[in-house]
């Protein structure tokens, strides 16, 4: 450390500091010249060569455009979803341990074990989703196309592994999230050079892989079992700030990462059938795309499902509040990881442990009897029996007993004559209270008998104003019946608009369904007598008490359930019936709407009137309780007549009345709902709120959603209502003739004019006067008063010819300004200020128009475009609450989500595996279709098999993971689709199959097996999706043989080439060949031999000859598609999907050797002798032939003459002994020649040797002598001219 | 297997066009169920079935299955293919019918679709190829449906009951739609039309010219009524004639409005003045219920934006018709899609009748028919 500190510090030679400190000192000496060098020397940047410059500028655009990206509309939403984090590697790597780390770095807690997803807040504006990938091929390629950033753990000590580069591969064909690369496992080097070698090399690895400069991290060492703080803490960092481009697969469709899956099946469904089929509910943050409700969603590993339903809940895990801390508060840091026991749920294996913590004893349920329910120790039936349930909240506890006892009980109407205004009020009565002792049953009868009596008698009974039309005298009677006419009038059109609970309930269900029973027969008239009733009648019902209290009741006295459905069919048929009067006459939706709301009005006012004695009634409540039945019954059923006359109308589906009524009602809903739900509190301030009410729907112009769209919620039962079956046996017919009517009606988009007005009327043909040019401009758009704006503005200006000045006017004129004075002078300053910003703005613009028009590029306009798009679609529904917003746009990308999905096979649910994520992929229109898929495929130069034909094989593609059978085929040069056996090795080629249809441009990428792990690289194939078709072009070429069995001279006659005449009419005029390449044509086909045609040739064809036609035969493919469903494997298996086999699979797991055709095994080759006769010439063309090429006779060669062949001489012993000695001797006498020669050779060599030797002897003596004369010479030379010299000096002195 | 999509179930034949077409956009199959079922004559018509026809026509793969009496339809959709092809519309209804649709489907095929249709060009009861011509086509421009390829030509005019005209469509193919905010519909700066004879004599067209320019010139000069009189074989088989009126606006809208003579031996016979008289306040009755599309319209420029990419498209309409209102709810159950739904008082006084802004964020379609190379 001392040394370091006596370092000398080092001034700075380069970089910005440097410079800076340079130009400042120049500065000083005064040198320094802010202007760059390009104008303080501008000859030495002057242009030397105009090609030159043309091609640097050229280049520098050229880099300048090769950074652009295209433009596109930022549709991140506003709150953006977590971030997806996967954290990849082999195994043992230490993905858990970083895991852990980050999670304790960001949220300062500690998770024992990581399952599923884990979501954090990391920051002000930003949460993560960090999950881990197992090594499954299956995991790795679901979690490559929900990945935002990729952690890659690489082992630093091992090096890469396959699961690395397979994973970067799936990523780059499934668009290539962000990937940082973490090093760990460097404790394990103890050389460091050799660590900083390693590093390197596995940097520029990973560069090659993913892009050159990717970020990797290096972890360095472990500290009890976890990374050091400060490096995870730096990683985090990063992690954090990162920011990502959007992939096209991603944001163009909605996609939820599941943290937590619910069973909802009833438990009874699985008690009976433990196999059957689940429904699910999954909970997620939604990401990419916005979601819509009953959309089709795909489940990797699972399979394919509609959404039954989708609702948003508060986020788990929301960013902090707006703060001005730079850091989180220390609550804000939160984490949501349900699947890993952190939201206070931890599911094992077969069970869910709820946590309930503090929380406890708030939740408990405060209804006594549920509670009662809860710790029991003795069978609910006597617990029943000492329970008591208080309905309102100053009644009296009611008893078991009590409940039983009202199984019919419902809230009577009791009428009454307010002294002072004469009207007839409503009481609701209960009946144990007048308890008369009389059996249900009884009961009932005398209901219907009072009914029927008062059907007959009065049309409004149980009606305010029909009682009121009979009892009250003179002046009002005249008022009310005026009233009604009128009401009458609107609602002859809009039959029961008016408004009838949401829910009707079993009870008044009941009774009224025994009225109709009754009334079964009865004539149209009466029916339309309901009509009028009914609607008066819900009024006030709808407010009524009775109603209320009855629902409470009922839900402890649920009889005879089965009944009701019947019976509200039978209500149909008389809506239906009633539903006949209504004729619909429409001109526009608008105008419909416009009378409805006046009627709707008018009734609103009534009602106001109504409830006002309503609430006077229930001050009365408690005195009288005295109940004649029969009249609330009838009441009731009034509102059951309207509640079902507005279901009925809705299978109508299609006129815009009954769209009006529902519209009614629905406002009505919202202003009761919430009434009906509290027992009696409604009532409180009743006046105010129908004035409210009232006001607010004076004021709302009529709701064109409701009329196109009704409220959502009733469609649902439409198509219940379709099918009703009576008993399940019998099907009710009704006559919904009205609805027919508009099903049938003609198909014309015109909207022709119901009521034309009258255009010759002046004031008719005023009401569209502006619409023309010639018509009156908004203040912004006239063209006079824009031109007088101008004038103020850029009036001044000097006529230079004249010399004159003309100024423009003031910007007040004189009329102004009288007005002004009056005004306020702050106002008038305002206005000037104003003005001169006006003009000052325009100049502004002038000049930038002069100056700055050639900037803008084609680029820029785009992405200015897009920008204003990007701002529109966040303007738009930005003030609308979540739940209306949701049905326009979808679930946003970022909510949390509960999706619910039906018919999951119940492997899903029993072998959950929290380790294996959960997607939700949404998919597109028709994306759940089925066809052909093409795709142009090519083989990964990794993978050492090539792909053959027909060869199932499992593709990942879009969202899915499926197992398919593919054919290869490659373009040839005139666009036909030729079948290849095998994919070529280095080539792209084409493949189809059947499949998904998935948008073209998609990425994909085939494995031969997603089980079981191989040491080789698994994935087989890439490539992308080309096009979508219903049929198939893809041919393989059949060559067709036949043999001549007749030739004339260019002609013959084919056989066995066809089997019909009709196929060879078929093939008229095709072109054949033979094998030796003469070429034909098929002419017509033989009756004879069955097949057989005539053709001709180029020339004459031999016996021998085979004739051939090249065809193409389309081939089918096999159409087999089989989703990967490793989900539903069970725990341990999953990684063991295997689907079909191939040919080559089987064979060798059931050992059947491949049997050859005896033609296709090889012989060995065996080449015969040739034989070549001899040439053979013609005699006439030997004469005709030049003497060159003639054949020359040689004439034959004549016997060898005698002395040519002489015998052999046979030595005698003798001679042979004299001939050896000889050439003995000769050998001697040879050898001795040589040898002399040799002597000789030294000899003379010796010889020349000595002579030399003595020669340069003489030659050395020689020089010796004339070096001593030379000698001798010199001196006598030195000494002559020492003597001349002395002579001359004797001579000078 | 993929499970398919299941099927939406629909009873009677009204907006047959519209659920078929709505279907093979989104793949989704359909059932109708008791078309005309309780009439004297049951089952599907003639120009229906001509309209199933072109709609396999146009498909590859589309499966149709009509029971025997004709009352039910199931409609499994194929991918649109498209390329060149002829038709022959039934006489019954006019070419109009058959057109409407096609202006849906065309921009989404395989192939660029150039289709000859032969029937009957103008009748009273759809709209003519006329007002299609100028008003359809350039609301499709706005939408980025462009190019040399995009055209609308009536080579012979033909007038019921018999017809004999014939139309030649051609329609480029997009692979994703543009999104319009179109509120401004601007102010009428022009009146065009066509005044058509065929097989009577060629002055009734000048007659109706006449009556018609009487009514309009009160609001606008700029008023040119062409005479079309068709002669020999382009002239069909029907006498008739009739008028169709075009006004654009300073923002490029087109309001149309239309009328044509009583089929020959069905019903009285119309003055020519008189005609030219009602069309002109047809189409000031279209001028009342403005907007930036006309009342026929409507449905297409609300399927288009729905087909658009997910951004927010906005557009102005008049009062909406039965038509729209059934089309509205057919794309929310076909495409789970709905509009905002404004109504906007007119803003100042002489400018017609309501307005309705409809506002959606497009479901993010892309032509799936496309081949990519």
């Amino acid at each position: 450390m001392e040394e370091k500190d006596r370092k000398k510090h080092h001034k700075k030679h380069s970089g910005p500091k440097a410079d800076k400190k340079r130009k400042r000192h120049l500065n000083d000496l005064g040198l320094g010249d802010d202007e760059d060098a390009r104008k303080r020397n501008p000859k030495a940047f002057a242009v030397q060569s105009a090609v030159r410059m043309a091609r640097t500028f050229h280049r520098t655009q050229d880099l300048k455009t090769k950074k652009h990206h295209i433009p596109v509309v930022d549709r991140t939403p506003l709150e953006p979803p977590p971030v997806a984090v996967v954290v990849v590697g082999p195994p043992k790597v230490g993905k858990s341990t970083l895991i852990k780390c980050l999670i304790r770095n960001f949220t300062r807690q500690k998770l024992i074990e990581i399952r599923g997803p884990v979501t954090i807040v990391s920051g002000k504006r930003r949460r993560l989703t960090i999950i881990e990938c197992g090594c499954d091929i299956n995991t790795m390629i679901d979690l490559a196309k929900v990945a935002d950033l990729v952690l890659m753990l690489i082992d630093a000590s091992f090096g890469f592994e396959m699961e690395t580069f397979e994973f970067l591969n799936i990523c780059q064909v499934h668009g290539f999230p962000k990937i940082m690369g973490v090093l760990t496992h460097l404790d394990s080097f103890k050389n460091n050079k050799q660590l900083k070698k390693t590093k390197k090399r596995l940097k520029h690895r990973f560069w090659t892989e993913v892009y050159p400069g990717a970020k990797l991290f290096y972890l360095s060492g472990m500290v009890y079992g976890e990374y050091p703080k400060q490096e995870i803490h730096n990683l985090g960092r990063f992690i954090s700030v990162m920011k990502f481009r959007p992939l096209t697969w991603q944001t163009s469709h909605p996609y939820v990462l599941a943290d937590r899956m619910e069973d909802l099946t009833n438990p009874e469904h699985v008690r009976v059938n433990p196999k059957c089929d689940r429904k699910v509910s999954i909970y997620g943050y939604l990401r990419g795309a916005c979601l819509k409700n009953q959309s089709q969603i795909h489940m990797p590993g699972v399979g394919d499902f509609t959404v039954c339903d989708v609702s948003f809940l508060p986020d788990p895990c929301a960013l902090p509040e707006q703060q001005k801390k730079r850091s989180l508060n220390e609550k804000d840091k939160l984490i949501y990881a349900p699947l890993s026991g952190v939201g206070g749920v931890v599911y094992d294996k077969d069970a869910v442990y709820i946590d309930l913590g503090r929380s406890h004893e708030e939740v408990r349920p405060n209804h006594e009897l549920v509670q009662s329910l809860i710790s029991t120790h003795s069978t609910i039936d006597v617990k029943m029996a000492s329970s008591k349930v208080s309905l309102f909240m100053d009644s009296k506890p009611l008893g078991s007993e009590d409940v039983e006892n009202q199984e019919f009980v419902m809230p009577k109407e009791e009428k009454q004559i307010d002294l002072k205004t004469g009207r007839v009020r409503r009481k609701a009565v209960f009946e144990e209270e007048n308890d008369n002792g009389a059996s249900d049953e009884e009961e009932g009868q005398d209901e219907e008998m009072s009914e029927d009596e008062m059907d007959g008698s009065e049309d409004g009974d149980g009606d305010d104003e029909g009682e009121s039309d009979k009892e009250m005298p003179g002046q009002e009677l005249d008022l009310r019946s005026a009233k009604r006419m009128k009401r009458e009038e609107t609602t002859e059109e809009a039959a029961g608009e008016l408004p009838a609970f949401a829910d009707s309930d079993d009870d008044l269900e009941m009774s009224s369904g025994e009225e109709g029973e009754t009334d079964l027969d009865e004539s149209k008239e009466e029916a339309e007598d309901h009509g009028d009733k009914e609607e008066s009648n819900e009024k006030e019902s709808s407010d009524s008490d009775s109603e209320s209290s009855s629902r409470q009741i009922s839900k402890f006295a649920p009889c005879e359930l089965g009944r009701e459905d019947k019976e509200r069919r039978e209500n149909h048929n008389l809506d239906h019936r009633l539903g006949k009067k209504v004729v619909p006459t429409t001109d526009s939706g608008n105008c419909t709407a416009e009378e409805a709301s006046e009627s709707e009005a008018e009734g609103s006012s009534l009602e106001e009137e109504e409830e006002e004695g309503l609430n006077d009634d229930s001050e009365a409540e408690e005195s009288d309780r005295k109940g004649i039945q029969s009249a609330p019954e009838k009441n009731v059923d009034g509102v059951e007549w309207a509640e079902s006359k507005v279901v009925e109308d809705e299978d109508g589906g299609d006129d815009i009345e009954n769209l009006l009524k529902e519209e009614e009602e629905y406002g009505e809903e919202n202003d009761f709902s919430a009434d009906t739900a509290g027992a009696l509190k409604w009532k409180e301030d009743l006046t105010q709120k129908a004035a409210e009410a009232f006001l607010r729907q004076q004021q709302s112009a009529p709701n064109l959603r409701k009329l196109v769209y009704g409220t959502v919620a009733e469609d649902a039962d439409e198509e219940d209502d379709a099918d009703e079956e009576l008993g399940g046996l019998f099907h009710v017919s009704r006559p919904d003739k009205e609805s027919k009517q508009k099903a049938n009606a003609l198909d014309c988009s015109k909207f022709p004019v119901e009521t034309p007005q009258d255009w010759d009327l002046d004031e008719v043909m005023n009401s569209i006067r502006d619409c023309f040019v010639t018509g009156k401009w908004e203040a912004d758009k006239d063209a006079a008063k824009l031109l007088k704006d101008d004038e103020e503005l850029y009036g001044d200006f000097e006529d230079l010819e004249t010399g004159a000045v003309h100024k423009g006017k003031p910007a007040g004129s004189e009329g102004e300004k009288e007005d002004k004075e009056g005004k306020e002078p702050k106002a008038e300053e305002e206005e000037e200020k104003n003005k001169r910003m006006d003009k000052k703005r325009k100049l502004k613009e002038m000049f930038d128009a002069e100056y700055d028009e050639g900037d803008a590029t084609y680029f820029d306009d785009l992405k200015e475009e897009m920008q204003k798009q990007t701002q529109l679609n966040r303007a738009e529904f930005e003030d609308q609450d979540d739940e209306s917003r949701v049905q326009y746009e979808g679930f946003r990308p970022g909510m949390y989500v509960r999706i619910e999905i039906e018919n999951i096979p119940c492997e899903f649910v029993l072998n959950f595996d929290p380790h294996y994520p959960i997607i939700l992929g949404g998919l597109g229109n028709s994306e759940g279709n089925v066809g052909y898929v093409q795709l142009r495929l090519k083989k990964h130069r990794w993978y050492k098999k090539i792909l053959k034909t027909r060869d199932p094989i499992i593709f990942s593609l879009g969202w899915r993971r499926f197992q398919t059978i593919p054919m290869y085929y490659i373009e040839d040069h005139n666009g036909r689709h030729r079948l290849l056996k095998y994919s070529p090795q280095h080539m792209h080629c084409g493949a189809t199959f059947w499949g998904p249809i998935t948008p073209q441009g998609t990425g994909f990428l085939a494995i031969q097996s997603v089980s079981g792990t191989t040491p080789d690289f698994r994935i087989a194939a890439t490539g992308v999706v080309l096009d979508l078709d219903k049929s198939i072009t893809v041919v393989k070429k059949l060559k067709l043989t036949g043999f001549p069995f007749k030739i004339y001279k260019n002609t013959s006659f084919i056989k066995g080439m066809f089997n019909s005449p009709l196929e060879v009419a078929k093939f008229e005029g095709a072109a054949i060949r033979t094998v030796s390449g003469i070429r034909g044509q098929i002419k017509k086909g033989l009756r004879k031999p069955e097949g057989a045609f005539r053709a001709t040739f180029e020339d004459k064809l031999l016996m021998s000859d085979i004739v051939f036609m090249r065809t193409w035969y389309p081939v089918s493919i096999p159409a087999f598609y089989n989703p990967v469903t490793s989900l539903l494997k069970p725990a341990g298996e999953k990684d063991t999907w295997t689907g079909m086999k191939t040919t080559g699979q089987l064979r060798h797991e059931l050992g059947i050797r491949l049997k050859q055709k005896k033609d296709s095994l090889y012989k060995p080759i065996v080449r015969e002798k040739k034989h070549f006769n001899k040439l053979h010439i013609p005699k006439a063309l030997q004469k005709a032939l030049p003497f060159k090429n003639k054949p020359k006779n040689h004439e034959k060669k004549a016997k060898p003459t005698k002395d040519q062949w002489r015998p052999a001489v046979i030595r005698e012993p003798h001679e042979k002994k004299i001939s050896a000695l000889l050439t003995a001797l000769s050998t001697v006498h040879s050898y001795k020649i040589k040898k002399a020669k040799l002597n000789h050779r030294q000899h003379l060599k010796d010889y020349l040797r000595k002579k030399h030797k003595e020669e340069e002897e003489k030659f050395k003596k020689q020089k010796e002598a004339k070096k001593k004369l030379f000698r001798i010479l010199g001196q006598k030379e030195k000494k002559r001219q020492k003597s001349s010299l002395k002579g001359s000096r004797e001579r000078e002195k | 297997m993929a499970s398919q999509q299941h099927s939406l179930s629909y009873v009677g034949c009204n907006f047959l066009r519209q659920r078929l077409v709505l279907s093979t956009l989104s793949g989704r199959p359909v059932k109708i169920r008791k078309i005309r079922a309780k009439e004297e004559n049951p089952g599907l018509r003639d120009f229906e079935a001509s309209f199933i026809r072109l709609i396999d026509k146009v498909t590859n793969g589309s499966r149709i299955e009509i029971n025997q009496t004709g009352t039910t339809l199931y409609y499994q959709p194929g991918l649109l293919y498209g390329g060149v092809l002829e038709h022959d519309c039934s006489p019954s209804r006019s070419i109009g019918y058959y057109l409407e649709s096609l202006l849906c489907l065309a921009p989404f095929m395989k192939h660029p679709l150039r289709i000859v249709l032969r029937g009957v060009t103008n009748d009273q009861v759809d709209p003519s190829v006329d007002v299609l011509k100028a008003t359809a086509l350039p609301l499709l421009k706005k939408f980025g449906i462009d190019g040399e390829g995009f055209e609308l030509k009536i080579t012979r005019r033909g007038m019921p009951p018999k017809g004999g005209g014939e139309v030649t469509f051609a329609c480029p193919v997009r692979k994703v739609l543009q999104p319009i905010q179109s509120t401004d519909p601007g102010k009428i700066k022009r009146i065009r039309g066509t005044a058509y004879s065929v097989r009577v004599s060629p002055q009734i067209a000048n007659r109706i010219v006449d009556s018609a320019r009487s009514i309009l010139n009160k609001f606008i000069p700029d008023i040119y009524i062409y005479t079309d009189h068709m002669k020999g074989t382009s002239s069909g088989k029907s006498p008739g004639f009739g008028l169709s009126l075009v006004a654009e606006t300073t923002s490029g809208t087109f309001l149309g409005a239309e009328l044509a003579s009583n089929p020959q031996g069905q019903g009285t016979a119309v003055l020519p003045e008189e005609l030219g008289l009602n069309c002109a306040k047809l189409l000031l009755e279209e001028i009342y219920r403005g907007g930036c599309v006309d009342s026929t319209n409507q449905s297409l420029v609300l399927l288009l934006m729905t087909l658009g990419q997910q951004d927010v498209s906005k557009v102005l309409l008049g009062p909406l018709s039965p038509y729209t209102i059934e089309f509205l709810r057919h794309l929310r159950s076909f495409f789970q899609i709905m509009f905002k739904i404004e109504t906007k008082p007119s803003y100042e006084e002489l400018q017609g009748g309501e307005k309705v802004l409809m506002t959606c964020v497009g479901i993010g379609f892309s032509n799936l028919s496309k081949t990519i190379k």
